[in-house]
């Protein structure tokens, strides 16, 4: 019944052929087109899928970076809050700060390198608003952008008094 | 020649001697054709994918060690295992690699053994006080590698007690006499005594390479380290550095040679350079402050500020001179912290 069919379908590519051998041979040749045709499908299909899962697996990748880089900077003995060695979590030194904005600036290849593509600013929003750009480093043509805000404490060593601020992180991704 | 053409043409005559032979055999033929072209294409796509998975499997574990590394600036005190899949991984200065998969630092502090193999990783994390935090130092080695202490000193025991637990070591307070081979990928001898060649015949059949050493002449805040490699049955020197603080010590440990062991140091002593030009900027900033710090203050920082400046300009270089400097203005420095508590003075760091 199924080669009938298939006779019936590719009827006109066999009506040159003379004898039941030829015939035979197109059959097999049409068979393998329809499958080699559906291989290719799946083909396209998987790569499809792979395709999907590679930008998914990439964004992923690029949050784990930019995750990863919050967490450097929050950590960076540059900025952080210690007395005598001892570190206080989530608080930046406001001496440390200005100090580390100018050494940052000299030292553009050692930050890069912990730092990449980000932009790095602390803003002081209790009692009065001030902003600090610590680090810059953009670039225009970015796929994604990634922005991680963390509320920390802004330490004055002088005064010996807090205040309220936002430490911003904001990561490009090519 | 002739007989084979002749013998070539009976057969063609023999078995296509009517049109059913011929159909039977452009048939066979025909199948065999294909089926090889089917075969060779699930093949080739058997090997891609094999291949593919590889790499990918690598770039897993790749991203792991990236997370390690990026973590290990921020916890401090931390001993972590991670199970891997079996996997090499290769560490050079200021490399990383799992086979064709690189990344190049331009920073890396990662005191480890040239190639750490096995299921397991081992983790730990130090901080790098002088007497300032400036760095975390990250070491990384694998459960597969033995560890051999061999010294009676308190430095050895304090040292054998800082090594994690989990880390494959051996402590014995003489050149043991019963130790063996126990076909571990890499033996690290850390001798903190005269270096001893004879216990280099129990492992006489391990590669050169696989076999190192480090004589630990010094104290827990600084000395001298003299690296070894084996040489068929005798050690040979491998080079000689100095170390400041138990944190460089325990990296020299985890290091198997001495160019891996001063690259770290020289990204360590960088870091250090850096971190002591912001305290500089700091401790000026408050000695500077004239309505609100008091004179007392300012004298207490204008000595600190000498010996911070005296930590920035030996940090550059690696070397024992430098090492004395920055071990004395770090106890001076130390100290001027104290006076600035008891008087009430905001702290230096």
């Amino acid at each position: 019944m199924r080669t009938k069919k298939l006779n019936w379908r590719l009827a006109p590519l066999f009506t040159k052929m003379k004898n039941k051998s030829q015939i035979q041979i197109g059959e097999t040749i049409a068979v393998l087109f329809v499958f080699f045709i559906l291989v290719g499908i799946s083909f396209i299909f998987y790569a499809k899928v792979i395709k999907s899962n590679l930008e998914t697996d990439r964004e992923e990748l690029s949050q784990m970076r930019s995750i990863g880089i919050a967490q450097g900077v929050m950590f960076l003995p540059e900025l952080q809050c210690s007395e005598d060695n001892v570190i206080r979590e989530n608080c930046i030194d406001l001496l440390k700060l200005q100090s580390a904005k100018e050494v940052m600036s000299s030292n553009i290849i050692h930050y890069y390198d912990l730092l990449d593509f980000t932009e790095i600013n602390i803003t002081q929003i209790y009692p009065e608003k001030t902003k600090w750009e610590l680090y810059s480093r953009r670039i225009q043509d970015y796929n994604n952008r990634y922005l991680t805000n963390v509320p920390v404490s802004l330490y004055d060593p002088i005064a010996k008094t807090y205040s309220f601020g936002i430490l911003s992180i904001e990561t490009f991704d090519r | 020649m002739c007989w084979l053409a002749d013998w070539i043409n009976n057969k063609r005559v023999f078995i296509m001697k009517n049109k059913k032979g011929f159909e039977i055999q452009f048939n066979w033929i025909f199948v065999l054709v294909a089926g090889a072209l089917i075969l060779l294409f699930f093949i080739t796509i058997v090997v891609k994918q094999r291949n593919l998975s590889e790499t990918s499997t690598k770039s897993t574990i790749f991203a792991s060690v990236g997370a390690i590394i990026a973590g290990a600036g921020v916890s401090t005190g931390t001993t972590t295992i991670i199970d891997l899949p079996g996997s090499n991984i290769e560490v050079d200065c200021g490399r990383v690699s799992i086979g064709e998969i690189a990344k190049q630092y331009q920073n890396l502090i990662l005191f480890a053994p040239k190639s750490i193999q096995g299921k397991k990783l081992i983790t730990q994390t130090v901080e790098f006080n002088t007497p300032y935090k400036s760095t975390n130092l990250l070491f990384m080695t694998s459960t597969q590698m033995r560890y051999i202490l061999i010294g009676d000193s308190d430095l050895a025991i304090e040292i054998n007690n800082s090594l994690p637990s989990d880390l494959n070591k051996e402590f014995y307070k003489n050149i043991p006499v019963t130790i063996s081979d126990e076909n571990n990928y890499k033996v690290k001898f850390v001798f903190f005594r005269n270096i001893d060649n004879s216990i280099l015949n129990k492992f006489a059949k391990m590669q050169d390479d696989d076999v190192t050493a480090v004589r630990v002449t010094g104290d827990i805040k600084k000395g001298e380290l003299e690296f070894y490699k084996k040489n068929s049955l005798i050690w040979k020197s491998n080079g000689i550095s100095p170390y400041f603080t138990k944190s460089a010590l325990l990296g020299a440990i985890y290091s198997d040679s001495n160019d891996l062991y001063q690259c770290n140091m020289a990204n360590v002593f960088s870091r250090l350079n850096i971190i002591s030009n912001v305290y500089l900027k700091r401790t000026t900033a408050l000695k500077n402050d004239v309505t609100r710090i008091r004179n007392e203050c300012k004298s207490i920082y204008t000595n600190a500020l000498n010996h911070l400046q005296s930590i920035n300009s030996a940090s550059s270089v690696l070397n024992e001179p430098n090492v004395e400097v920055i071990a004395s203005a770090s106890q001076s420095l130390s100290d001027e912290n104290k006076k600035a508590q008891l008087a009430s003075c905001p702290l230096i760091y």
